[in-house]
């Protein structure tokens, strides 16, 4: 036991030492906020409800008048400001003076069909801008056409909250930042088995009184505690962020076996094929499947820690304990392979 | 030319001998396995996935979407699990219902969005086109001066919502994905040389580092350029404007990625570096793409001019030209810094990566009389500041508002004065700048070299971003760039002087410069000038 604890204490103290982990530290501060920074911008550039709330009432959309204009009404209940002309070129000389942003015309019928003409101007940022918001309007016009038709279109009164934003916290940050130090730790493990087979040191090693397995899984510990303490550090920032985070307990045993799978894996791949480059490459190669299986199977890790971040009602523990098993079966077979390390 | 043609068959030969055997069959197995599935999981791999749980009784559409899991209950039961937040709606045939929190009211956001697709669906299953359909929007531009207007687009607004460029840009990064697994492999194959001393015993033989780095990198830019016309020819896109798109982004990549091999210690340093290099020029090259013909800055990076070949939207050499220059000359200053280092004092040294980076700056510089070599750092780092600056720009827009300004102002001040003092610290440090005359020299021709290299990409990007006359004010006046060139020189004086003659430490040393610079800019952008 003491000798494993020596090589863990002795890989922890050479990443301390290299410095090299605030890089890794680093990334995943960068891919958080840039990732959220990017998702802002895309929001209030490509989000119809994020331009409407900050600017509303600033786009200004010329309608020409007519009696059964419903458009018009359903266009200043989105929340955009309607100015009313009497003809199409009293609103093009209204555009040109600067004093609305585009231009509906009167629906006209044509062929059974109801034909619009809209009027945006040259300019790509602000006609895309502008066809955004009128996108909803012009879906509801759409379907009052429908109606009078006969045809009933259901769920139409569906409204609820923009979600982008929750939804990327739940799905994809604490994801992130909880599973990208298990990726991490694979890698580590990846290059210090093999970096003791490369340097010829292994041998070395091996003549202290410490098995071959438990060489191996002295690296694996000491990736998964590096691992662990950064996804500690991340829970603590998020919650002190204010976002909300139930299960904290799972969410970490998730983290820590998910991070044993990843070094597990990334440990067989090293024993099978001895040298970084190979190892490497066949590591990020099986994560990939891994995690593409799993979600096949309906068994992700991400929903998994999504769900327990939630609390929600039908993810507990024992859904941790399922990714626990399969760790334990890929540790096992890593203990009965290790050997080839040495061949 | 022979010998480059040499060292790359050997590197073919390296290759197949290592991925000789069983192994490019797992690959293949894996390769195989990931695409299968990814197409499966294409379109159900959403934001949000797995979020919501819905409960359903009675004639309800069936709910296939990523977003939900879906229970069925009876009335009663329903209610209640709605109540115990145990789930986010219940639907009872055409009756959704919600609880006013948060939650909630997302999952029937979600909801909206499938179920208006669905609807569409049916509806145009079940009915005739005209019906179905019943309305024709026609676009018309109304073009602002004497240019011919776009003809009118008809659409139909369920069927064609305006779209961002997203799916451009994700067809865009399938180019990037390969580059990057490939400029890896590149990587390694030094390491393994570096590992293996075979990189020693091939510098000692007549070949130039020139040549080895170029012979190299030659299989491997090589199978670049074919996954690029392969991608080209399966999306089928133009190819060669396609490999005019992508050659300087693969040249870039493939510089960053001989810097990696260069500057490691061990193996967990390669892994790191390789992760921050793949994270930043992803996020460089991803992020202004996603803002194709909103921002004309989107124009920094080349998968903005892809994004636009897969719309079918034109663009001109200008717009060709400014993020592809500054690429290819990153790649030419690599290529260059890295015939520097490639000898077996450098590569073999174990030190701290702050003192490699200071020994690879005067590597660089010693070739020549440091009056013609510091300046020209300083104008060849500009890119590199650019796009730095860029990216911090990025980081900055998660801070409160009032932040935002100051953080950036402070940080494009840091890393300018970084730069311009690099070389001449690089240089005390070897003795080969000790006098006072020495450092204020210097310190002037690193700030002219700076303010060339800076003026120009802002020529070059405001003639893009806007007309004539803008750019035209910024060089006509010569005042207007006498007082930056004095106060570049200032700074960069302050910190070199501090720093070699009053033995400061250095990040002292920096410290002072870039307040002031930073005090400098606040000044000017008050209206001081």
């Amino acid at each position: 036991m003491i000798p494993l604890l020596a090589v863990v204490k002795k890989e922890l103290a050479s990443v301390v030492r290299d410095r090299t982990i605030t890089i890794s530290i680093l990334i995943q501060l960068f891919i958080a906020s840039f990732s959220s920074g990017l998702l802002l911008g895309m929001l209030s550039l490509y989000d119809s409800d994020t331009i409407l709330r900050f600017s509303g009432p600033r786009i200004r959309i010329g309608v020409v008048n007519s009696s059964k204009n419903i458009l018009g009404s359903l266009i200043s209940d989105r929340g955009l400001q309607t100015l009313q002309y009497a003809t199409l070129s009293n609103a093009q000389d209204a555009y040109y003076r600067g004093e609305v942003l585009a231009i509906v015309d009167t629906p006209q019928n044509a062929n059974g069909l109801t034909e619009i003409k809209l009027y945006l101007p040259e300019s790509n940022t602000i006609s895309s801008l502008v066809h955004l918001v009128l996108q909803e309007p012009l879906k509801q016009y759409e379907n009052v056409l429908r109606a009078q038709k006969g045809i009933e279109v259901r769920y139409t009164d569906l409204k609820g909250r923009p979600s982008t934003s929750f939804e990327f916290v739940y799905s994809v940050l604490i994801p992130l930042l909880m599973f990208f130090p298990a990726f991490v730790s694979g890698s580590m493990t990846a290059d210090s088995l093999t970096e003791e087979v490369e340097n010829n040191t292994i041998q070395t090693l091996l003549s202290a009184p410490l098995t071959l397995n438990g060489m191996v899984g002295a690296k694996i510990i000491s990736s998964i505690i590096l691992s662990i303490l950064q996804c500690i550090a991340w829970l603590t920032l998020l919650q002190w962020n204010g976002v909300a985070i139930q299960n904290t307990g799972w969410i970490l045993l998730l983290a820590v076996v998910v991070a044993g799978i990843t070094s597990t894996f990334a440990a067989l791949s090293a024993v099978l094929l001895k040298d970084r480059e190979r190892s490497q490459f066949i590591y990020s190669l099986m994560l990939l499947t891994a995690a593409a299986i799993s979600t096949l199977l309906n068994l992700s890790p991400i929903v998994t820690l999504s769900r327990l971040a939630l609390g929600d009602a039908y993810t507990s523990g024992w859904n941790v304990l399922i990714f626990a098993i399969f760790l334990a079966g890929l540790y096992l077979v890593l203990y009965k392979t290790s050997r080839r390390l040495l061949v | 030319m022979n010998q480059i043609l040499v060292i790359a068959w050997r590197e073919v030969t390296r290759l197949r001998k290592r991925f000789g055997g069983a192994s490019p069959l797992v690959v293949l197995v894996l390769l195989a396995v990931l695409g299968l599935s990814s197409y499966y999981l294409r379109d159900t791999i959403t934001l949000g996935s797995g979020l919501y749980r819905v409960g359903v009784s009675g004639d309800v559409p069936p709910i296939r979407d990523s977003h939900f899991a879906v229970m069925a209950v009876d009335v009663e039961q329903g209610k209640i699990l709605l109540d115990q937040q145990v789930i986010d709606i219940y639907i009872n045939g055409t009756d959704v219902i919600s609880r006013d929190d948060e939650k909630s009211q997302f999952a029937v956001r979600a909801l909206k969005q499938y179920m208006e697709n669905e609807e569409l669906i049916r509806i145009g299953n079940s009915y005739a086109e005209e019906s179905a359909f019943p309305l024709r929007v026609g676009i018309n531009y109304l073009s602002a001066g004497q240019a011919e207007a776009r003809p009118e687009e008809i659409i139909i607004p369920s069927l064609d919502p305006p779209s961002g460029p997203f799916e451009q840009v994700l067809t865009a990064l399938i180019y990037i994905l390969p580059i990057t697994f490939i400029s890896i492999f590149f990587t390694s194959s030094f390491m393994d040389e570096k590992i293996n001393r075979r990189l020693t015993i091939l510098l000692s033989t007549p070949i130039t580092p020139f040549q080895i780095i170029l012979g190299k990198m030659l299989p491997y830019a090589s199978f670049a350029l074919f996954s690029t016309i392969l991608i080209a020819v399966f999306t089928k896109a133009n190819i060669p404007l396609t490999l005019a798109i992508f050659t300087p982004a693969t040249l870039f990549t493939f510089a960053i990625y001989l810097m990696v091999p260069l500057f490691y210690r061990t193996f967990k340093d390669i892994t790191f570096i390789a992760m921050l290099v793949t994270t930043l020029t992803t996020a460089y090259l991803i992020v202004p793409a996603m803002f194709t013909n909103v921002n004309d800055f989107s124009y920094i990076s080349p998968l903005t001019l892809a994004v636009k070949m897969y719309r079918n939207e034109s663009f001109g050499w200008r717009e060709y030209l400014f993020p592809s220059l500054p690429m290819a000359a990153i790649f030419g200053l690599a290529m260059f810094a890295g015939t520097r280092m490639l000898n077996e004092e450098f590569l073999m040294g174990y030190k701290p990566l702050t003192r490699k980076v200071s020994n690879a700056i005067y590597l660089m510089l010693a070739h020549s009389k440091p009056p013609f070599s510091v300046p020209l750092l300083s104008f060849f780092v500009v890119p590199i500041i650019y796009m730095s600056q860029i990216v911090f720009l990025a980081f900055a827009t998660n801070l409160p508002a009032r932040l935002i300004l100051g953080f950036t102002l402070i940080a494009s001040a840091l890393f300018e004065e970084i730069v311009k003092a690099a070389g001449i610290l690089a240089l005390a440090e070897h003795g080969v700048v000790k006098s006072a005359r020495n450092i204020i020299g210097l310190s002037f021709l690193s700030a002219l070299g700076f303010l060339v290299g800076e003026k120009l990409l802002v020529f070059l990007s405001l003639n893009i971003v806007s007309d004539a006359p803008v750019s035209g004010a910024l060089f006509g006046a010569g005042l207007l760039l006498f007082i930056p060139l004095i106060a570049h020189f200032v700074f960069t004086a302050i910190i070199t002087w501090l720093s070699i003659k009053l033995k400061f430490p250095y990040v002292l040393a920096l410290g002072i410069g870039t307040t002031v610079h930073v005090i400098y800019n606040v000044y000017v952008l008050r209206g001081g000038f």
